[in-house]
């Protein structure tokens, strides 16, 4: 797998573990938010419903009060009226809390049957109490009372007993919340225990029979419930309550403590005793009035602090989530910025680096170098991509360089070539053809080693009729030598051209190697004239090997004593050798090419072998025997190519009557 | 190619190869030239292990000749087979002169 991807699918790997994480908290947060709702939801359902008690509490009382009372007085009815309608007016509150907070209650339409049923009852209730109220006053009893007051009982524990039922369902964990909402119960409890004692004693104390014993056994346990209410609420003072809730609280207790609970007791203790208290029914239901104004008091306290609690919760709840989602979309922009990064600055990098390279190593030397200068890791790559273009730039220039040089070496040595070979021709062409001078036929056999050589020969013809020839082998090979051998082909062509009839073909010599420039090499030759009335020959041997002499017989002698080369020493004598020259002889003149050419083996061809394969051929014709040696020499070399410069010359006096034909 | 010893005032040059041709021939003139400019005026060219010379081994031999000039002696010993006959046939052996052995040119050329 590449680098770059790599690097890459870490990154998102680990944005994604870190966005995972960050979303599992959130989600937490999400439930606790919920379930705060929840909570809140709850409590705002259970605040109307407690406040519904209270208020139901407050109704009972004043239809109580107006059911016994036999004397109408204004504004009882109006009061009635408007406890009512805040009777209504929590219970319309329950119902809107609840059908507002759907998403967040649990059984929220169980919730709103059951509102449903209390409202039925309660207006079943009010019709009993009207019906009755409707009636004569002087006629109507106050029989119905008791029934009914149980009734309105039995409705108000049904709140109660639906709101504890919502409490259980959501339990606040809250310390604090826990407490308000247990202190509410007791509360609620004290409410009702003093509302069912302000309607039962105030229907007793108006009742003209007095007071039963199951009346007295009633408010008696009313109040005990009270008193064990207010002891509970005593023991939860230890929670963590705000100020104003304790300070309610307290107010509340004094209150009772102070009047309607010793008033209770002195009432209890008088009607066990068979005796009526001294105290009007109406003063009773005042008082008990204001301690439930005190303990109603105590509830709105708690049920605001509860509230601005739950709110505070819920806020809290809101902030975390809040603050969570945006971690979140923090996160995410982080690893969508790391992922920007890492393809920015290595990726992308990476990936033309990487091109680059590839380019550069096809030979590609107009790939793009990174453009970027930059101090880290693949800045300082981009540098050594800089430093191996640059060589690999150089070396391409180094090697055009060469190419042309080589190019350039390859035409000068063309140029060479055609110069040598136009030199080869023009050398070849001062070779004489074969040909019959009088009676004298030659033929020659010229193979230079390389184009150009430094061997040469001539034959001429003077104007008294003697012809003069030569063979040249001048020291060394190539260019110089070749230049050499044209020159001393010029002078000694001159020289046997213009020689007097006076002057011995020595003097000649002589007088050519004494002239001989001293820096220019020097050469072997044999240089002879062939007189045309004496049938004799006469040579000059300098340092060149020994000619041989065929005879017409057959027979094969060399001939010759050696002597100085040309050009070497320059005041030194030459010898002339005469010989016979007679019809039929021929003389066989050649360069130490021919004797000195080795075969594979390093061996000479040698003296000795020439003069046998003469000898062998001695009776064939001229153009034969120089074929022969020709052909043995390539034999004997055992290719084309040879070391130095081969020519051999052929001289043959012609028979005067067969002098056409002869052996050409 | 040249090995030399001084042999009674005499430098005893010792070629070291069978060929003195075209291709040897300019490192024999070089080494030979170093020789004489040495202050070595008795010189003898031992050619008892050369077989063979051809025009540019006999062109450098000369040269040496003419370079020690009239102050000194080139003596050539050991001279056999092609080579003598080389000497014989281009008559430098009036030129040189020509010993069968070291020990005889040494012993002529310090006389």
């Amino acid at each position: 797998m590449k680098i770059r991807y790599i690097l890459l699918i870490l990154t998102a790997f680990l944005g994604a573990a870190l966005l995972v994480a960050v979303a599992v908290q959130i989600r937490a947060e999400t439930l606790q938010y919920q379930a705060a709702q929840r909570v809140e939801a709850s409590n705002a359902v259970r605040e109307p419903l407690l406040l519904n008690a209270n208020a139901l509490g407050d109704e009972r009382s004043r239809t109580v009060m107006l059911l016994i009372g036999s004397d109408d007085e204004p504004g009882r009815r109006e009061d009635l009226l408007a406890a009512r309608r805040r009777v209504d007016e929590t219970l319309e509150r329950a119902e809107r809390e609840i059908t507002s907070r759907q998403a967040s209650l649990r059984d929220s339409a169980r919730s709103l049957s059951s509102l449903e049923g209390v409202k039925r009852d309660l207006a079943r209730l009010r019709r009993q109490a009207d019906e009755h109220l409707a009636a004569d006053p002087d006629r109507r009893g106050a029989e119905i009372v008791p029934r009914w007051f149980q009734e309105a009982t039995r409705l108000i524990e049904e709140v109660q007993s639906f709101r504890l039922t919502l409490l259980q369902q959501e339990r606040p964990l809250e310390p604090a919340l826990r407490a308000e909402a247990v202190l509410r119960t007791y509360g609620g409890v004290i409410s009702e225990s003093i509302a069912r004692n302000q309607a039962l004693l105030t229907w007793a104390l108006s009742r003209p029979g007095g007071v039963g014993a199951t009346e007295v056994e009633t408010v008696s346990r009313n109040a005990g419930r009270a008193d064990l209410a207010w002891d509970l609420v005593q023991g939860q003072l230890n929670a963590p309550l705000s100020e104003p809730v304790k300070a309610a609280i307290a107010a509340a207790q004094e209150e009772y403590g102070a009047t309607l609970g010793p008033l209770q007791r002195t009432f209890l203790a008088a009607l066990s005793g068979g005796v009526r208290p001294a105290i009007g029914s109406d003063q009773w239901y005042e008082i008990a009035g204001g301690a439930l104004e005190r303990v109603a008091a105590m509830q709105q306290e708690l049920l605001k602090s509860s509230r601005q609690r739950l709110e505070g919760e819920l806020a809290a709840a809101r902030r975390s989530v809040l603050l969570w989602s945006g971690l979140l979309l923090g996160g995410i922009a982080a690893v969508a910025a790391s992922i920007l990064v890492v393809r920015l600055r290595v990726v992308r990098p990476l990936e033309e680096l990487n091109a680059t390279m590839l380019r550069l190593a096809e030979n590609d030397l107009s790939a793009p170098l990174p453009r970027h200068a930059r101090t880290d890791e693949i800045g300082e790559m981009g540098d050594t991509l800089r430093v191996f273009k640059a060589n690999a730039i150089r070396r391409q220039r180094a090697q055009q360089d060469k190419e042309m040089l080589h190019a350039r070496l390859k035409d000068a040595y063309r140029q060479l070539r055609r110069d040598l070979e136009a030199a080869a021709v023009i050398q070849s062409t001062m070779l004489p053809p074969p040909a019959i001078l009088g009676d004298v036929q030659y033929r020659g056999l010229f193979r230079p080693s390389s184009l150009i050589a430094g061997d040469t020969y001539n034959v001429v013809r003077r104007s008294d009729g003697g012809v003069g020839f030569f063979q040249v082998d001048v020291a060394g090979h190539g260019a110089p030598a070749a230049m050499v051998s044209v020159a001393s082909h010029q002078i000694l062509s001159q020289a046997l051209l213009t020689k007097s009839d006076g002057m011995h073909l020595e003097e000649l010599v002589e007088r050519i190697n004494g002239d001989w420039p001293e820096d220019l090499p020097y050469f072997t030759m044999i240089v002879g004239e062939i007189d045309p009335r004496t049938r004799r020959g006469a040579i000059v041997q300098a340092g060149h090997p020994h000619p041989l002499l065929i005879r017409s017989d057959g027979s094969v002698e060399p001939i010759g004593e050696g002597g100085f080369p040309v050009g070497m020493v320059s005041t030194v004598s030459y010898e002339r050798l005469e010989f016979a020259f007679g019809p039929g002889d021929r003389l066989l003149v050649y360069s130490d090419g021919l004797v000195e050419a080795e075969n594979a083996a390093g061996e000479q061809f040698s003296e000795g072998r020439l003069r046998q394969l003469v000898r062998e051929h001695s009776r064939g014709s001229t153009t034969l025997l120089l074929d022969q040696v020709d052909q043995t020499l390539r034999n004997w070399r055992g290719s084309e190519r040879l070391d130095d410069d081969l020519s051999v010359l052929m001289l043959e006096r012609l028979n005067e009557r067969t002098n056409a034909h002869a052996h050409v | 190619m040249l090995t030399s010893e001084l042999r009674n005032n005499v430098l005893v040059v010792h070629v070291g190869e069978k060929r003195v041709d075209a291709s040897k021939a300019p490192l024999f003139k070089d080494e030979m030239t170093k020789c004489i400019e040495s202050g070595q005026n008795q010189l003898v060219l031992d050619l008892s292990g050369v077989d063979f010379v051809d025009s540019s081994g006999l062109g450098a031999i000369v040269s040496c000749l003419k370079r020690l000039g009239p102050r000194g002696n080139l003596a050539i010993a050991g001279a056999k087979g092609a080579v003598s006959r080389l000497f014989t046939l281009t008559r430098m052996d009036k030129v040189f002169t020509l010993h069968d052995s070291v020990d005889a040119a040494v012993a002529q050329l310090s006389a």
